[in-house]
């Protein structure tokens, strides 16, 4: 898998969930990190730095996931977006799609689910 | 989940003391067989398909053997008979007592009988709903001293809390009798809001050093210092308990609801109204206390 040159936004108002995510996302490489902790620093991230990929968290101060969902994709409508959230309900899962969001993985997150996320993405050839 | 409540049913009959229970309850939860061990034993299940249900119980409050009959890796018949292996465990947290010596196996019986007869309990565990309304049942009969009738709502909110407990902390814990509360002095606490057809506040306080060894067993991992994480930690599982709470009722009930996100509290003193519970939470490492606050929004 080619991570190395990959940039990836993790938004979730919980550092422990950011740390989680890292890890497993280290197990399979070391892309470049960049993190948020509301969905309002997500948005002002994204447009600094133009991730490849990015997870999100739903339930997130000052603005949340969906919202921030929108926004990217309004600057950006070809922006890569993952919802890390308890919250899957279909409602809310509907509403992610809706926004412009591309999988959904439910917390406690499992490492395989992340690890099928970076497959699809970046895996070589 | 029946040990945890028989446990607090010795304690309020000053059958035990906290801290021969707390002892009990730990040396229960290392002998306690659970269910997908029996299977692997029984060649029914491969550990790795074992493992695949445990993540899933994470992801919906499900049992074991339903999930596993879902999944078409065990038949009916087999989890009954994996059940009936196991046995209910309140019987091996009196076993414990009579190991001990705190109790004898005449007072056990009279005990289990009492216990069984105050709950509608049957000897026989299974997943079957029969079996869902007794623990409805003695979830109930537990807050009747709350003195206000829990809605269905409230029901299944007190009972994934204690099924979550039990997945992501462990389940050597006993739950005091809850009680009213108008004011509490804070330790470390957080809080959320469960919003829609009806509103539940629910805040978790506990001291730091219980806050390091909730954040260890939550992680699975050794917190040694009160930093960042441990803190997250408590955050992240309040989160996740109410997450799954709202899932469970678009399910069950197709009603929406949302979620603020988790707040660390500030004040020295909280001050309710009313509504407000306390149900405190015993583990061996602390005591971690939740309080509810229920209000109706229709």
């Amino acid at each position: 898998m080619i991570l190395e040159n990959a940039k990836i936004l993790i938004g979730d108002d919980s550092i422990l969930a950011r740390k989680q995510l890292k890890d497993v996302i280290l197990s399979q490489g070391s892309p470049t990190f960049f993190e948020a902790s509301n969905g309002q620093e997500a948005i002002d991230v994204y447009k600094k730095e133009s991730p490849d990929l990015v997870f999100l968290d739903i339930v997130m101060p000052v603005k949340d996931g969906n919202a921030a969902i929108r926004e990217i994709r309004e600057y950006d409508p070809t922006a890569d977006i993952v919802i890390v959230s308890s919250v899957g309900t279909q409602s809310q899962l509907k509403a992610a799609i809706e926004a412009g969001a591309k999988d959904f993985i439910q917390k406690p997150m499992n490492a395989d689910q992340v690890k099928r996320v970076l497959h699809t993405r970046f895996e070589r050839g | 989940m029946y040990a945890q409540f028989f446990g607090n049913f010795l304690l309020s009959r000053n059958i035990v003391t906290c801290d021969q229970l707390i002892q009990a309850m730990k040396k229960k939860s290392t002998e306690h067989m659970k269910l997908g061990t029996l299977a692997i034993h029984a060649s029914y299940m491969t550990a790795k398909e074992v493992d695949e249900i445990y993540i899933e119980q994470t992801h919906q409050d499900k049992r074991f053997g339903e999930l596993a009959i879902k999944d078409g890796y065990l038949t009916k018949a087999q989890v009954t008979e994996l059940l009936k292996d196991q046995g209910p465990d309140y019987l091996l947290l009196g076993q414990v007592l009579v190991e001990e010596g705190i109790i004898d196996n005449e007072q056990l019986q009279s005990l289990i009988i009492e216990y069984q007869s105050a709950n509608e309990l049957d000897d026989f565990v299974d997943y079957s709903e029969e079996t869902q309304e007794s623990i409805q049942h003695l979830v109930e009969n537990f807050f009747v001293a709350t003195e206000r009738p829990l809605s269905a709502f409230e029901v299944s909110f007190l009972q994934l809390l204690f099924n979550n407990l039990i997945r992501f902390i462990g389940d050597d814990f006993t739950p005091v009798y809850p009680y009213p509360c108008t004011e509490y002095p804070t330790n470390y606490c957080v809080s959320q809001q469960i919003l829609g057809e009806f509103s539940i506040k629910i805040f978790i306080d506990m001291t730091k050093s219980t806050a390091i060894e909730f954040a260890s067993r939550y992680v699975g991992d050794t917190f040694d210092e009160f930093d960042e994480y441990v803190q997250s930690s408590i955050e992240d599982f309040l989160n996740l308990h109410n997450g799954l709470f709202n899932v469970n009722i678009s399910n069950e009930h197709s009603v929406e609801l949302n979620l603020t996100p988790p707040e660390r509290e500030m004040t020295e003193l909280l001050s309710f109204n009313n509504e407000g519970y306390l149900l405190p939470i015993v583990f061996p490492f602390g005591t971690i206390h939740f309080i509810l606050v229920v209000t109706t929004s229709r």
